[in-house]
């Protein structure tokens, strides 16, 4: 052994050694060694979860207020801020890591992250909007089938040149290109299909690529994919290109939240040791996953997908493409691509058409990604007079605040729990989900009313918005979000140190459980609502306004298929304004990122929104903080602020 | 040219608040008082009125206290261990107009004394002194919930301030006040809007908001006093201009708060160049128990004597108009 080198043994779960180079620190050996050590902050000392003790062997740690004395005289150190010097063994402490010994680290951190797995499943088709089709139709890839006049004596251009003015004649395109794949197989190509031939032509930034041709007609076969994907939901939706009809929408898990679930964490996780590459691959996972269910249920042929549109924040983009996102997160916070060139899909891991293309809806700023931007353009934020705010309820909760003359933008963090997960019956807005709750006043009895009208199997934001409104209304909580000692209902029961209200008996349930909200549920989703209301609240005031000069208000988010705006407001998610100025448009980012796929004008629009939106950061107001705790109350702290909302305590 | 002074208008004033009862009202105080109804900041009268004067109320324990130092401890040799005589010495021989006891023997940790110790404690005190009495339990949530509601029967008519409720424990205590006629005391961690939340919270249940004190949380002098300062400022100035939920008089607990303070407890043995801690410690209650004056306190609960007597003068100097 070298003399620089030392071996780690992990000594829990399972003895696990590594031979590692003096002086690394115990974390990111873990890591590298395959023992799973929590950590929140990514190694920087500050979070104090990966606590480990060292039990024999040389080491230098740097002092941390996370140990307390106690466990600083049982051997506690943090295993950021040590280095090992000699042989060492080293326990991880069950608080540390996870407690599963027979299960493989992978299950394991699945399991922590329980319901956030699951397969694609059908969704509602996002369908909406407000003033669609209003773009020309002019799809990302385009088939054209041709019928070329075979070569004569007098007529002897080369079978490219013959290609082009066969195009040039249905198309006005004077710049377009051919890879030498194709070159290399035309002259065949056209003399085998008798000069009969379908060229896939795909717009590539300012030019137009020959991206295929195909031996006789098969320009009705032309599809693409639509993709959201979310920091919490992957979204994908496949449309023929021809048509513009939506054949089918997909949603999933981000098979990304097993590494952490907000894009911070990722961030970080993308620096550790193949890091990146497993970010990557598990987004790229659900994304061929999504688009493979697709096909298969429509019995098309994976090569004529032939176009992906993708919108996502940006740090999703950055994984998506393999890109490291790191710089992100250091200031001056600054991304390596907020427009991307189109490009081939293959080369991103997604399975289509091998020649297909990949094009991202380009982005504002590190924090406004093109899942904003896709979202101002399905709503028409941009072409409207209107003063107009577009919440997008998500993991990242994006506003913008604006009409066709400027727009402002900022994020607040809501976290995951509007997309059903934090939440212990959570889940994403599928068939089974409750979305719509009603509370009898004096039995406390339940209705529930599911997507699908299926047994139900858990609940999803907009089901959550209900409850929340009905448990307030009937005075099963109070305005802090805890459950009413007064009541007795065999519903409301305690669980451990905690109580919970049950929704769905087991009975009554296609799970094998209670369906439950309990008093960590609500904790958590008031601190969502509470984000969104102040970060929305702030936006106005840094430019002085205020909710009521607002004339229309669209709630953007995968949610639910419904969301009711008077429920919505007694819980202070919305301000208290006349009804008609809100408007539910469901999965915006998808929407936006479809008409993008479908028109090329829709693609400029979009460019120039997020050329014009301003971004601005919430966390250097000084009133955020203060303004975020007024609304972590039902419906707020300011209760002149929601004069109609009337809840009556117990 | 002669300057014109700006006076403030304001549209609200501070509740008022009153403690104890007397024979004719179902209680046995021979004393009582009332605090707030202020329709200013503090002490400009040129704004508005300061119909109550400021008050202190002296702080006792139901058992010796763990952590007083000799300099606080000294002028009550012979009665810590017996709170009706530390009462009635607090009443008779330093003039306190209110008590503040707080119940620290029934924590787990200090004693675990029953809630019926407790209760027959509270009764003997009011028995044995007629000023009105502020009780305050251990601030084991728990225990407080067993415990106070026992208090707040065996002192039933008699109009105590009952503390304190939290935004995570409050309708036990809220309830039982409600039902043997007491006020109570609503506490926050030095935010506006918590003490705001806490306010509604216990009003939702039915409690009329003129029976409510803020306690704010403060900071000693060096220890985040002045973060305490502008939140009673804040909700002050939210209160004149109109906020009912925020209208209610601030308890400031100085003594607590100043004699935890290093500065207050730590003997001259260990840092000659500090002075003499009898008149350090007693300067520290005095300077956090000023400036608590000067964003708007109404009761102080305060321990040293003669602290009390300086800030007593204070007050006095304070309301000259």
């Amino acid at each position: 052994m070298d003399k620089d080198s030392c071996i780690v043994t992990f000594l829990h779960p399972n003895p696990t050694t590594l031979e590692v180079n003096k002086g690394r620190d115990l974390l990111s050996v873990a890591v590298e060694a395959g023992v799973y050590i929590n950590s929140s902050c990514g190694g920087d000392g500050v979070c104090g979860r990966c606590k480990v003790i060292v039990k024999r062997g040389q080491f230098k740690t740097e002092p941390s207020g996370r140990i307390t004395l106690d466990e600083r005289r049982k051997g506690y150190v943090l295993a950021c801020q040590t280095t090992v010097h000699s042989d060492v063994e080293v326990e991880v402490p069950p608080e540390s890591g996870v407690e599963l010994d027979k299960i493989s680290d992978e299950d394991a951190k699945l399991l922590r992250l329980k319901g956030m797995y699951s397969q694609a499943v059908d969704l509602g088709k996002a369908a909406l909007t407000v003033e669609e089709g209003i773009f020309k139709p002019s799809p990302l890839a385009t088939k054209l089938y041709l019928e070329l006049k075979p070569p004569t004596l007098s007529d002897t251009i080369s079978d490219l040149e013959r290609l082009y003015r066969a195009i040039r004649k249905n198309r006005d395109i004077p710049i377009m290109q051919a890879g030498l794949t194709n070159i290399k197989r035309l002259g065949r190509l056209l003399r085998e299909s008798d000069w009969k031939v379908t060229a896939l032509l795909g717009k590539r930034n300012e030019t137009v690529e020959i991206v295929s041709i195909e031996p006789g007609d098969t320009s009705v076969r032309n599809y693409g994919i639509a993709l959201d994907i979310g920091t919490t939901t992957v979204t994908g939706q496949l449309v023929d290109l021809n048509t513009k009809e939506i054949l089918g929408t997909k949603g999933t898990y981000n098979k990304q939240v097993t590494f952490g679930s907000d894009v911070i964490t990722r961030i970080v996780y993308a620096s550790e040791s193949e890091g990146l590459e497993k970010l990557h691959h598990a987004v790229i996972d659900n994304i061929n996953g999504i688009i493979k269910e697709l096909v298969n249920d429509n019995k098309i042929n994976l090569n004529d997908v032939n176009a992906v549109e993708c919108a996502g924040n940006t740090t999703m983009i950055h994984l998506l493409l393999r890109v490291d996102p790191k710089f992100i997160r250091r200031e001056p916070y600054v991304s390596t691509a907020n427009f991307v060139p189109v490009i081939r899909a293959a080369e991103a891991g997604i399975k289509i058409n091998p020649r297909g293309l990949l094009a991202c809806v380009p982005g504002t700023s590190t924090y406004v990604g093109g899942d904003i931007t896709a979202g101002v353009l399905a709503c028409g934020l941009n072409r409207t007079d209107k003063l107009t705010l577009l919440i997008d309820v998500g993991t990242n909760g994006e506003i913008v605040l604006g009409n066709k003359e400027w727009m402002v933008s900022c994020a607040a963090s809501a976290g995951p729990a509007f997309e059903g997960s934090g939440v212990k019956c959570g889940m994403r807005a599928a068939e089974g989900a409750i979305q719509r709750v009603a509370i009898d006043k004096n039995t406390y009895d339940v209705e529930v009313i599911t997507i699908g009208k299926a047994k139900p199997k858990g609940i999803c934001g907009s089901g959550y918005i209900d409850c929340l409104a009905e448990l307030l209304t009937s005075g099963i909580i109070d305005r802090n979000g805890k459950f009413s000692e007064k009541i007795s209902s065999p519903r409301l029961r305690s669980s451990g140190e905690s109580r919970e209200f049950v929704l769905v008996f087991k009975k009554d349930a296609a799970v094998d459980f209670d369906i439950v909200i309990t008093e960590e549920d609500l904790d958590n989703l008031k601190r969502s609502k509470g984000a969104i209301y102040s970060a929305s609240s702030i936006l106005l005031r840094k430019m002085n306004l205020e909710f009521k000069d607002v004339e229309q208000f669209y709630i953007a988010g995968g949610f639910g298929t419904y969301l009711d705006i008077d429920k919505a407001i007694a819980i202070g998610l919305l301000p208290d304004l006349e009804r008609e100025r809100f408007s539910f448009i469901g999965n915006s980012s998808l929407v936006g990122s479809r008409e993008i796929l479908l028109s090329y004008q829709a693609k400029d629009e979009s460019e120039n929104i997020a050329r014009k939106m301003t971004y601005i950061e919430l966390s250097v107001e000084s009133s955020y903080m203060d303004e975020y705790v007024s609304s972590l109350f039902f419906p707020h702290t300011d209760l002149n602020r929601f004069p109609t909302v009337k809840i009556k305590g117990k | 040219m002669a300057v014109e002074l700006i006076r403030d208008k304001w549209v609200n004033k501070v509740n008022t608040l009153k403690l104890g009862s007397g024979m004719e009202e179902g209680g046995s105080r021979s004393s009582t008082l009332t605090v707030g109804g202020v329709s200013t900041l503090p002490y400009l009268f040129s704004d508005g009125q300061m119909p109550h004067r400021p008050v202190i109320a002296m702080e006792i324990l139901d058992t010796k206290p763990p952590d007083w130092p000799k300099a606080l401890s000294e002028p009550f040799n012979g009665v810590l261990d017996n709170p009706v005589e530390w009462a009635k010495k607090c009443v008779n021989e330093y003039k306190a107009e209110v008590l503040c006891l707080k119940l620290q023997s029934t924590h787990p940790d200090f004693g675990d004394a029953s809630p019926d110790k407790a209760a027959s404690t509270v009764k003997a005190i009011l028995g044995a002194v007629g000023v009105p009495l502020i009780i305050l339990g251990s601030g084991n949530d728990e225990k407080d919930n067993l415990v106070l509601p026992k208090c707040s029967e065996a002192a039933k008519g008699e109009n105590c301030l009952f503390g304190d409720a939290t935004q995570e424990n409050y309708k036990t205590l809220t309830a039982s006040c409600l039902a043997d006629g007491h006020s109570i005391i609503a506490e926050s961690p030095i935010d506006i809007n918590i003490a705001k939340q806490v306010n509604i919270l216990i009003s939702d249940m039915g409690f009329p908001l003129e029976k409510i004190a803020i306690n704010p949380t403060i900071g000693a002098l060096g220890y985040g006093m002045e973060y305490a300062y502008s939140i009673m400022e804040r909700a002050r100035l939210a209160a004149l201009a109109g906020d009912k939920m925020l209208s209610m008089p601030f308890i400031c607990f100085v003594g607590f708060e100043a004699w935890r303070a290093k500065e207050a407890k730590t003997p001259q043995a260990e840092h000659p160049e500090w002075g003499p801690e009898v008149e350090r410690g007693l300067m520290w209650e005095v300077i956090t128990a000023t400036s608590m004056l000067l964003c708007g306190a109404d009761i102080l609960v305060m321990r040293h004597p003669k602290a009390i007597s300086i800030v007593n003068q204070t007050i006095d100097k304070l309301m000259k108009k």
